[in-house]
């Protein structure tokens, strides 16, 4: 009954939207939702992503998904932006490729009434006036649960005074990126101060880039206790090098655990990372754009849960799909 | 002109000018090194050179076949799609059929690929520039279409002999090296010592004389985009062999750092001129640059501007060292 009316309320609401905003809406019956993706073939995360949206919008017999993909080109996906704009779908659902670079079309869509959530990295804060919600996982959170890992793993082993670090970040100009490395680089110190993280590079999320950058870190440093990075995909690159080159007893951490990650630590090769599943977070930003079309409350920055998996307590983690 | 005067009795001083005109970039080369090294005394060490030599194998060999097709006044700019799809499919194939299998199946799929470049570019004379820029884009369709998007990982990475390509040694040195530096010494006498090569200069040089001369120009061109893709499968092996997994873009953008080595060591874009040798050197440069920054500890952003900079002080340096003086009054 209480859906019902919720239904009922969200169609007059459309209705009203119609009428101001050109929205089509067909009395509450099918929502349109689009979505433009950034780059889906890239790495498995965004291509499980991809395919856990598209089942959840087909699940639900009240969305009509328009599903598209950016390939991880800016202009592309302002493009498309325009595109769904011209549709005049109900909501925009963007994955950001550039945190700056898409507020202009954010801005145009909202100038054209509908609204935009974001989903997996948010887009710059000058963007938020426009944006309804963010659903998506809380990356500076993360970034300092990987650094909280690191230093209980570095208690553990009595090095906590000494102990140094290296750090391999995702791609410039990520938002992701961004936001793990401040999360982690801020946390370190207060867990663990005397711990230092001696050099950054970016691995470009990806695993043969990391492993060339580990390479060089591992000529260049001859103490090496940690790796931190921006997610397993790059850490597993990290630890390829250090495996090739002979070099045991560094602690990997990292981020987005990937299935290569999870069988890593099984080997007991690689500590630990942070347990984040495409599958939530393709169905969290559906069930955003659904509630922000009915009108419902939703908090601004709609983050889903994702713990911290480590060697100790990864047999309570299905082994992640991608 | 400078081979005349080398010959006159100028003699011995003249003939070590000349050495070093001819080499310029072998110059440059010496030079960043000395540089690096100073800028950190590791750089030089054996690990770190062997290292570098190894993760420079993969451009290499793909360097390796471009050079001919450069040679022969054509481009190709889908060697790194053509290089994921390589990986992606002898990675794929080998979970399913077993490596042995594997390997000649990839091997004989992205020759494929090679002889329909080569069919449109030699035969149908189609621009190479757009054909392969295209192909850039088809095969990376391909690729994503046969992965269905996905990370491609052996299941099982301790049971298979499979890491012997990219991870293996033969008496200390690395086996990409030695692949790398085997495929050299081969296609520098194909190209050098073999009527094969001569054609590949000379339908390069000019076309149309070539044509006239009774060089079958189509078959050349298609051979040479053959001989390419050839290559481009072997780094593909490589590739998946170190790492035993691979995402769909793991060669994107090479097509780039590919021809800048092959620049680099002096090939004309216009075709008729380079060497293998040369080729190897360019490739060089490239991974010690890439590396040397990294031991510097340049931030990162700064790394793409350094990078190019020493790359076109390099080809300066060449070209003042050919003509003798570091800027020329006429073009």
């Amino acid at each position: 009954m209480n859906v019902k009316l919720k239904t009922m309320i969200a169609g007059t609401t459309a209705l009203a939207a119609l009428a101001i905003g050109g929205a089509a809406m067909a009395d509450g019956h099918t929502m349109k939702i689009g979505i433009t993706q950034n780059n889906v073939g890239v790495d498995s995360y965004q291509t499980t992503y991809e395919n856990s949206f598209i089942a959840a919008a087909e699940a639900n017999e009240n969305v009509d998904a328009v599903v598209l993909d950016a390939g991880g080109d800016v202009a592309r996906q302002i493009a498309q932006v325009q595109d769904l704009i011209q549709q005049e779908v109900d909501a925009i659902i963007i994955w950001p490729t550039n945190g700056e670079a898409v507020i202009p079309a954010v801005r145009e869509a909202f100038n054209a009434g509908i609204p935009v959530i974001v989903t997996n990295s948010n887009i710059a804060e000058a963007g938020f006036e426009f944006v309804s919600s963010f659903s998506g996982p809380d990356n500076v959170t993360q970034g300092s649960r990987s650094a909280e890992i690191m230093c209980d793993k570095f208690t553990e082993m009595g090095i906590q005074d000494e102990a140094q670090v290296v750090q391999i970040s995702g791609q410039p100009g990520y938002t992701t990126a961004i936001e793990r490395q401040s999360g982690f680089d801020d946390r370190l110190p207060e867990v663990c101060p005397n711990v230092t993280i001696v050099e950054t590079q970016p691995g470009d999320w990806n695993r043969e880039k990391s492993q060339t950058v580990m390479e060089a870190f591992l000529v260049k440093y001859d103490d090496i206790d940690g790796v931190y990075s921006g997610d397993d995909n790059m850490g597993v690159g990290a630890l390829n090098a250090a495996i090739a080159a002979g070099r045991e007893g560094i602690i990997f951490v990292g981020a987005t655990n990937f299935a290569v990650g999870y069988e890593a630590m099984e080997r007991g090769e690689y500590w630990g990372s942070i347990y984040q599943s495409p599958v939530d977070d393709a169905e969290a930003a559906l069930q955003t754009a659904i509630d922000v079309i009915n009108g419902e409350e939703v908090p601004f920055l709609n983050y889903f849960d994702t713990p911290k998996i480590t060697q100790d307590n990864q047999s309570e983690f299905t082994k992640p799909v991608f | 002109m400078s081979d005349l005067a080398a010959t006159n009795d100028g003699g011995r001083r003249k003939s070590i000018m000349n050495l070093l005109a001819r080499n310029g970039i072998l110059i440059a080369f010496v030079v960043f090194m000395i540089g690096f090294t100073l800028a950190n005394d590791r750089f030089i060490s054996l690990d770190n050179v062997m290292g570098v030599v190894r993760s420079s194998a993969i451009l290499g060999v793909i360097a390796l076949g471009v050079t001919f097709v450069v040679i022969s006044g054509n481009l190709d700019l889908s060697v790194g799609s053509m290089m994921s799809f390589s990986t992606i499919v002898v990675l794929d194939l080998h979970d399913k059929i077993g490596p042995a299998f594997a390997i000649p199946v990839m091997f004989a799929m992205t020759m494929a690929l090679g002889a329909l470049i080569g069919f449109l570019v030699g035969y149908l004379k189609l621009n190479s520039l757009i054909v392969t820029l295209g192909m850039l884009s088809a095969i990376h369709g391909l690729t994503l279409t046969y992965s269905g998007g996905k990370n491609m990982d052996i299941a099982d990475k301790e049971g298979t002999w499979f890491a012997v390509f990219g991870q293996g040694h033969v008496l200390g040195i690395p086996v990409p090296v030695i692949i790398f530096g085997v495929l050299a010494a081969i296609l520098a006498v194909l190209l050098a010592r073999t009527a094969f090569g001569r054609r590949v200069y000379a339908v390069g040089g000019n076309g149309v004389a070539a044509t006239f001369s009774g060089i079958p120009r189509a078959r050349v061109v298609f051979l040479s985009y053959v001989i390419s893709s050839f290559c481009v499968a072997m780094a593909g092996l490589l590739q998946a062999s170190r790492s035993m997994g691979s995402q769909n873009t793991v060669g994107q953008g090479l097509e780039l750092d590919v021809l800048a080595a092959v620049i680099l060591g002096g090939a004309s874009l216009l075709g008729g001129s380079g060497t293998i040798f040369k080729t190897v050197i360019g490739v060089l440069i490239l991974g010690f640059i890439q590396n040397g920054l990294l031991l510097v500890g340049l931030q990162f952003y700064v790394q793409y501007v350094v990078t190019w900079v020493i790359i076109i002080l390099a080809v300066w340096l060449d070209v003042a060292a050919k003509r003798g003086r570091l800027w020329s009054p006429i073009a």
